[in-house]
């Protein structure tokens, strides 16, 4: 109980103090997760909406796919993108392997499925007359996607902030990926994992502090908009 | 006001799965004129419409605006300019009453002009108090005459009101009819779908039943004279 109380002493004074190394850990793990949700967000969410405005054949058999995708572990991800990005893969040649280039692509194929699915959700249960009214005011295509995506901003702000959750946490896409080198690709969890296993306990408490603190953070503004969010037309 | 103001839809058919809904159905609107549309619930009322507006896709039928028939995907785009589709409960954006109003409007409409408009729609629908009210709390008859003032200052060439009164006390009913009654005056080609034949037979100078996915005609046309209109026979008739 004494070691735990110390180690987490020394994560706040490491926090506090501005630790270079510690800092430069976290805005990696930032920069490359709001990268990659940011390239995700906008396909993921009009294929959403196709899913549930479109009437085109293997429709529900692409529902099913993304769902099924939500539980795929996140190492089978990275060695996936791992066998394709390595010398011998496909996209060897682009020598993306063990960059932050690569946890980006590693991390939007585990983001994307989270927010076509959730997107599709709250597309499904948003209101068609919204649609309909949209259409017969005159509204182009695209403003009318925008307009009901408006409707059911909730809905969607939820999915965007489970997806930053899941792949800001995730280590093993990064790890296999990004090769958890410091100061270069060595992320939050890629950094807590190789903390810990070297029984250097305060860095690893230090980082869990800023995810616990950023999962209260997005939920607190989901709630926050939630509450104030009317008339932002 | 839109300038098309005639538009023939013909052998419009539409099924889901294996129940025929259309079944061959030929409409045609004209400026000034108002459709009054009966039949049981599940008739179909509600599909003609949408077919008409151009939100619901036809398994047949072309339409006619007076530059030869179209096909319905190459006539999509013109219905959904010229004719706008009101629901039987109106959807309000969530926003307030100014803004959903002002929604019809052309995006590059300067902020001045946009004002201006809207506060003339809020005033002929006699909704100035209620500008900055949130739309989603609306009653059922404030709501409507919101979308009523958004038709009007849209000005489409047809009305399509899918029961427009239901539900509604009779103040506010009265306040409808007497935007509706401006609409028609000001042009606009006007069909309502309606249980109560009596209550829109001031307006309407065609009665149609539709049954059995068919549509027919009720009755002659509306003379001059409203009261020889044979409407309210009609009316005994179906009942």
């Amino acid at each position: 109980m004494d070691s735990l109380n110390s180690a987490t002493l020394d994560a706040m004074q490491l926090l506090v103090s501005g630790d270079s190394e510690l800092w430069n850990i976290i805005g990696i793990s930032f920069r490359v997760s709001t990268t990659a949700l940011l390239i995700a967000v906008p396909p993921s969410l009009l294929i959403a909406f196709a899913l549930a405005y479109g009437h085109f054949p293997g429709r529900r058999l692409l529902i099913s796919a993304f769902s099924t995708l939500l539980s795929v572990p996140a190492v089978v991800v990275g060695l996936t993108l791992y066998l394709v990005l390595s010398r011998q893969g496909p996209l060897g040649d682009w020598k993306l392997l063990f960059t932050q280039s690569a946890m980006v692509m590693g991390q939007i194929a585990l983001c994307v499925p989270i927010l076509v699915a959730m997107g599709h959700s709250a597309l499904q249960a948003a209101d068609r007359r919204a649609w309909e009214t949209a259409r017969t005011l005159g509204a182009g295509l695209l403003r009318s996607v925008l307009t009901v995506m408006h409707e059911v901003r909730f809905g969607l702000l939820a999915a965007l902030l489970a997806a930053y959750g899941r792949i800001i946490a995730e280590v093993g896409a990064s790890m296999m990926l990004g090769g958890n080198i410091l100061h270069y690709t060595r992320n939050i969890p890629t950094a807590i994992a190789l903390e810990t296993s070297k029984g250097e306990f305060s860095q690893g408490i230090a980082l869990g502090i800023v995810l616990l603190l950023l999962a209260f953070a997005l939920n607190g503004m989901l709630h926050y908009f939630q509450g104030k969010g009317r008339f932002a037309v | 006001m839109n300038p098309v103001v005639n538009i023939q839809f013909s052998g419009i058919r539409k099924r889901y799965r294996r129940r025929i809904i259309l079944d061959d159905v030929d409409i045609s609107l004209h400026a000034e004129q108002c459709l009054l549309l009966c039949g049981a619930n599940g008739a179909g009322k509600t599909t003609l419409l949408k077919i008409m507006a151009g939100l619901l896709r036809p398994d047949h039928g072309t339409m006619n605006i007076g530059l030869g028939e179209m096909k319905w995907r190459r006539c999509k785009n013109v219905l959904q300019e010229k004719v706008m589709y009101l629901h039987q409960h109106p959807y309000m954006f969530d926003a307030s009453v100014r803004k959903n109003i002002a929604y019809g409007l052309p995006r590059n409409t300067s902020p001045a002009n946009r004002r201006k408009h809207v506060d003339e729609a809020l005033q002929w629908a006699g909704l100035e108090d209620l500008a900055s009210a949130d739309a989603t709390s609306l009653s059922g008859g404030e709501a409507q005459r919101v979308a009523l003032a958004r038709a009007w200052l849209r000005a489409p060439a047809v009305l399509l009101l899918d029961e427009p009164t239901a539900n509604m006390d009779q103040e506010s009913r009265l306040r409808t009819h007497a935007l509706l009654r401006q609409l028609k005056d000001a042009g606009m080609a006007i069909v309502i779908t309606s249980h109560d034949i009596l209550q829109f037979q001031p307006f309407a100078e065609k009665l149609l039943k539709l049954e059995g996915g068919r549509l027919t005609h009720i009755g002659a046309d509306k003379p001059d004279n409203v009261s020889a209109f044979p409407l309210q026979q009609a009316h005994h008739k179906q009942a």
